[in-house]
């Protein structure tokens, strides 16, 4: 008896001496130990809970099934979360909830069965993976907002050139109607000229407009070829600017994709601005980009940016998509890994390829969109 | 010699614009040529064509500050007005500092164009008759023999006869009728104007250098 009561005592001290919460039940359910993590965890002391069901430190919905998982278990002897572990919603003697890293085991030789369960407090890490995601979240924006605003003087020539075109077709038109025998023919397709113009300038400024949306993430079967075609314009201008021979191979027919637009877009831009960024170290009059689309091997739909520039360097290879690992003197190092996680969080993948004979493939792998759903 | 009638080159990659520029052109009676590259100028440009050349900075392929650079180094002497974007001001200065006539920034008013058009033709004008008139120079230089090529240079230098005489070992007799062959041959009616020729040509090829 006394060996039994010391040997309770370093038990009680094992416990008391613990970290996280411990907490011992019968095969009922009921709490025969209670150590000071778990009074201070959940604002019980352990004389108020010892001998209740544990239950009354779980969430509703936990507390309903909880009964019923131990005698499937006591019954069976097949482990549910036993060995395992999860993260659960814990409730307080307060009745506030709060998140918890679960473990449990079950007492070796006890018949009836007991169980131990150790008990983490998730709060803060909880907290700072919701904090990630929400910094991650600006971040895309950030770099969607950058993405555009580098762009913006590309925009702002591709806009001039239709506004010069309207200018001087109607001071031409305000000319010839000054001479004294006007062509009416040639000055009615001019005026056709300055309204497709303005057609023209409003269609960049509705593109760009699309661009820097900020709504919430909104994923729709999309195809990706008119996807793309948004960015046409855009692309084409900015390769313009580089003195960069654009080309594009849109394979028709492809399946949808479930994407969100405006950050697949995103990840787009990103992969044609580092293309026009690499081949303008490169050699006049050569410099070529190739977006293409195309269904692959499996289903996937493939989008590659590909260029004839320098390409990567074999030693950095396996650092492009780590953050701030940037080449540029002006880059910010978030491009290439913003668009990585982008198309992860789309269940896809983003890789590097060397271009042949040179130059760089930047390829995006995306799942079609799963009909078996439906 | 009659002066063929100048044409506007317009170079630029957008079809609007070359066709609104056209049009501009024709309705104040300007001949222009529209062409859609800048390679494309380099492969049919005549530079026997007397004009001036309207060309956009940023162009696919070769842009236009590139084709600027081929013509200074095919001796190219068209006036060339650059035509810009938004925030292409640096471009601007670099066309600036390699010798374009002019340039305008992108929606720009008629009058401001036509404007400088006509002062560039005016500049290839001049530029063409000075030309012409440094190719005559050169033409009667190479005509003179090698003794009075010596005597040309040393009255141009400022040598009274008789030093002359001293130097090339003749009499001074001879050196007079030298120096009036070297006067006839350069078509000139004063030493002068015999010492402006020779410097007009010197400051001529070292423009062209």
């Amino acid at each position: 008896m006394v060996t039994e009561t010391k040997s309770s005592q370093e038990l009680q001290a094992l416990l008391d001496a613990a970290v996280d919460a411990i907490i011992v039940i019968d095969h009922r359910g009921l709490i025969e130990r209670f150590n000071r993590s778990a009074e201070r965890l959940f604002g019980h002391d352990a004389g108020e809970v010892i001998g209740r069901n544990v239950s009354i430190l779980m969430n509703d919905e936990d507390r309903t099934a909880h009964d019923a998982h131990l005698q499937r278990y006591v019954a069976t002897r097949v482990p549910h979360i036993i060995g395992t572990g999860r993260e659960v919603d814990a409730r307080r003697k307060d009745g506030s909830i709060f998140p918890a890293l679960l473990s449990v085991g079950a007492i070796g030789g006890a018949e009836p069965p007991r169980f131990v369960g150790i008990i983490h407090d998730n709060t803060a890490s909880r907290r700072s993976e919701e904090d990630s995601h929400r910094l991650q979240g600006r971040l895309m924006h950030v770099s969607r907002l950058a993405t555009v605003g580098e762009m913006a003087s590309g925009i702002a020539h591709e806009l001039n050139q239709p506004l010069a075109a309207i200018a001087t077709y109607a001071h031409a038109c305000d000319r010839l109607l000054g001479l004294p025998d006007p062509e009416i023919e040639e000055i009615q397709t001019a005026l056709k000229q300055i309204a497709e113009q303005a057609v023209r300038a409003g269609d960049i400024i509705r593109k760009l407009r699309n661009l820097a949306r900020t709504e919430e993430s909104v994923r729709a079967p999309s195809d990706i070829n008119s996807v793309i075609s948004e960015l046409t314009d855009l692309i084409r201008s900015d390769a313009k600017a580089h003195g960069v021979h654009y080309r594009q191979e849109l394979a028709p027919d492809l399946p949808t994709i479930n994407i969100d637009r405006p950050q697949i877009q995103q990840v787009v831009l990103n992969l044609v601005r580092n293309a026009l960024e690499a081949l303008a170290l490169g050699q006049l009059d050569a410099r070529e980009l190739l977006l293409r689309t195309r269904v692959i091997a499996g289903g996937d739909v493939e989008i590659s940016v590909c260029d004839n520039g320098p390409g990567v360097d074999s030693a950095l290879q396996h650092r492009i998509f780590d953050p701030f690992c940037s080449t540029k003197p002006t880059g910010t190092g978030l491009g290439l890994p913003i668009s990585r996680t982008i198309v992860h969080t789309h269940d896809g993948a983003l890789e590097y390829q060397p271009n042949q004979p040179r130059g760089a493939c930047f390829v995006v792998k995306l799942p079609p969109t799963r009909t078996d759903l439906r | 010699m009659k002066e063929r009638a100048p044409t506007v080159y317009i170079v630029d990659d957008d079809d609007a614009i070359r066709s609104a520029l056209r049009l501009l052109l024709k309705s104040v009676g300007l001949a222009a040529a529209t062409v859609p590259s800048a390679q494309e100028f380099l492969a049919t440009y005549d530079p026997q064509q007397p004009g001036c050349l309207i060309l956009d900075v940023r162009m696919p392929g070769m842009s236009g500050l590139e084709l600027q650079q081929q013509l200074n180094l095919r001796g190219a002497i068209i006036p060339v007005i650059f035509i810009t974007g938004h925030g292409d001001v640096p471009m601007a200065v670099e066309a600036m500092q390699q010798g374009a006539f002019d340039f305008l920034q992108k929606p720009f008013r008629d009058q401001d164009l036509i404007e400088r058009i006509q002062r560039a033709l005016a500049k290839d004008q001049t530029g063409r008759v000075e030309l012409r008139e440094r190719a005559r120079i050169k033409e009667r230089l190479d005509s003179l023999t090698g003794r009075e090529r010596e005597v040309l240079d040393l009255v141009t230098s400022g040598k009274p006869n008789k030093i002359m005489a001293a130097d090339l070992g003749v009499s001074q007799r001879t050196v007079e009728i030298h120096r009036a062959r070297v006067m006839e041959k350069m078509g000139a009616s004063s030493l002068a104007q015999l010492v402006r020729m020779v410097l007009d040509l010197k400051g001529g090829a070292e423009t062209a250098a």
